[in-house]
């Protein structure tokens, strides 16, 4: 990457990949209907769990069901970007045992890059809509006031809590450059995510500081979303979050990078 | 003569799934990363609910249940609907099909394999783990062998309902989309997620008659002698609903295998 290119032109590049695919996409139309219908529904029953849960006890450690509505609606949201710009992730194992991985590597633009931008998931799409009406549900039932600070504070913080998911994701990924049969890993840190949607109040000690720290699951969802909750007690690291994530996903990134570099040399 | 192939079917499947050995220990620790979640999840729930037995549930009991659950819930993974979509883009599903047996008894019998390992290395060890950690928690007695006789229903309304499905994705082309909406619905509606004694009397009533508690809920309240399975009554109740489950959705399997297999359409192979 000696060539810095502009913004403007990685833009234009993605957009004509993305045009592709959604083009191959479209040919299966069924699919993609039932396959959206299918993420709300995986949605909705997180939802259902949620009110079956609460008709039995109305509050869990002092969150009571719009907290905790809120605090779902605000990880499913967080988690889109992963979901519908990340998923070729999950390819990329098959890839490189394959050798096909190998092609990403002649193009003058960055591996990362084109290799991510080669996959749009249109299911994310469904769990976008789902995780906006929750959020928007909770945020009227709570009352949090509606002016220009809230939203652009809601949308910052939704935007960098998101890169702790995909930060999580390329560094489960990037694993299979060193051992083979790294499914696994993927499969048990996507497993991670079902986390993201409870205080992280509730774990202990321990637990909440690996899930703060060492697998930042607590950052999906639970720091930033206090900014909005409890305004007047805002923990610091809530307000680091946007900071945290930059640089979690950074790592993610020059890890993902070095796997590359690694790969580069085995060569095929 | 016609046990032979069964019992030769059923050795493949052992011996296949003992070769995945990585994969077994993989899933122990992601369930064990999930338990973990489970039990502060319930743990802050019955904390702020501030009494011990919430609709006949102790902390223990809930704990106990999902625990057996998650358990169950590997031992009867299948994937069925995946190999299924997979072999008929391949053209593989031809061989099997033409094999001197029906496809679907040849697909029960080669799963069964996995599912006495699975029983074996999985779910044996989670439950005597489960029995030391409770102390005595868990009733030891006749209920185990009733459990056993639940469980192997299970299975089989398990099989059927994967194979309706997997059959449905003939039509539809949708692998993905189809199987997530089959295993939300299971995971939500058969108490494998949240006990079905949580929910709300009026749902649980339509719940309760539906295929899905069969496969989870049914098993495990006999396996703790709850829901009046320790009476002869309750425990014929139980056993009918399964075996009712059983014959309907295996009929309805069968007849909407062969009405689909004169559609498979195979690219190649």
């Amino acid at each position: 990457m000696s060539k810095k290119r502009g913004l403007k032109f990685y833009l234009s590049i993605y957009r004509k990949i993305l045009t592709q695919d959604l083009k191959s996409k479209m040919s299966y139309r069924a699919d993609f209907v039932i396959s959206t219908f299918g993420m709300i529904m995986t949605n909705l029953a997180g939802f259902v769990t949620f009110i079956v849960l609460f008709h039995n006890f109305p509050t869990i450690n002092g969150w009571d069901i719009n907290h905790m509505l809120f605090l779902y609606g605000f990880s499913l949201l967080a988690l889109t970007p992963v979901q519908c710009f990340f998923d070729n992730n999950w390819n990329l194992r098959a890839m490189v045992y394959s050798g096909d991985f190998i092609k990403y590597c002649f193009r003058p633009v960055n591996v990362f890059f084109y290799f991510m931008s080669e996959v749009f998931d249109v299911k994310g799409l469904g769990q976008l809509a789902f995780g906006l009406g929750t959020l928007i549900y909770a945020w009227n039932k709570i009352g949090i006031p509606v002016t220009f600070i809230t939203i652009a504070q809601a949308v910052l913080f939704l935007l960098t809590a998101s890169l702790f998911m995909i930060a999580i994701m390329n560094v489960a990924a990037a694993t299979c450059f060193w051992i083979q049969g790294s499914g696994y890993v993927m499969v048990i840190m996507f497993r991670f995510k079902d986390f993201a949607k409870y205080p992280a109040s509730i774990f202990n000690e321990i637990f909440k500081a690996i899930f703060t720290f060492i697998i930042p699951i607590a950052f999906v969802a639970y720091y930033p979303s206090l900014v909005l909750l409890q305004p007047d007690n805002v923990p610091l690291l809530s307000w680091l979050s946007p900071l945290i994530g930059l640089v979690f996903f950074f790592l993610s990134y020059a890890f993902w990078m070095l796997g590359v570099r690694k790969y580069d040399f085995t060569g095929s | 003569m016609t046990l032979r192939k069964y019992i030769a079917l059923v050795r493949a499947g052992i011996m296949e799934s003992l070769h995945f050995r990585l994969g077994t220990a993989v899933t122990l620790f992601a369930n064990l990363i999930y338990l973990v979640l489970v039990y502060f999840l319930w743990k802050a729930v019955y904390d702020s609910s501030g009494v011990d037995v919430v609709n006949g549930m102790t902390f223990t009991d809930t704990m106990i249940y999902l625990i057996l659950a998650t358990a169950l819930f590997n031992f009867l993974e299948m994937f069925i609907v995946w190999d299924m979509s997979r072999s008929i883009q391949s053209g593989g599903i031809i061989l099997d099909l033409l094999k001197p047996m029906q496809y679907r008894s040849y697909k029960f019998w080669s799963y069964s394999g996995s599912h006495v390992s699975q029983f074996v290395l999985a779910f044996i060890p989670t439950f005597i783990v489960v029995m030391i950690v409770t102390k005595g928690a868990i009733p030891i007695g006749l209920n185990l062998v009733r459990f056993m006789v639940s469980v192997i229903l299970a299975l089989v309304i398990n099989f059927s309902i994967e194979m309706l499905v997997a059959t449905l994705c003939l039509y539809t082309e949708s692998t993905w989309g189809i199987n997530i909406v089959k295993e939300t619905i299971v995971l939500v509606l058969s108490g494998a997620s949240i006990p079905l004694a949580f929910f709300p009397e009026s749902i649980r009533n339509i719940i309760s008659w539906l295929p899905f508690r069969a496969i989870y809920d049914i098993p495990l309240q006999v396996l703790l002698n709850k829901g009046g399975s320790d009476t002869l009554e309750g425990l014929a109740k139980m056993w009918g609903m399964q075996l009712g489950w059983c014959v309907i959705l295996g009929l309805a399997g069968v007849l909407f295998w062969n009405h689909a297999v004169k559609k498979i359409t195979v690219n190649g192979g």
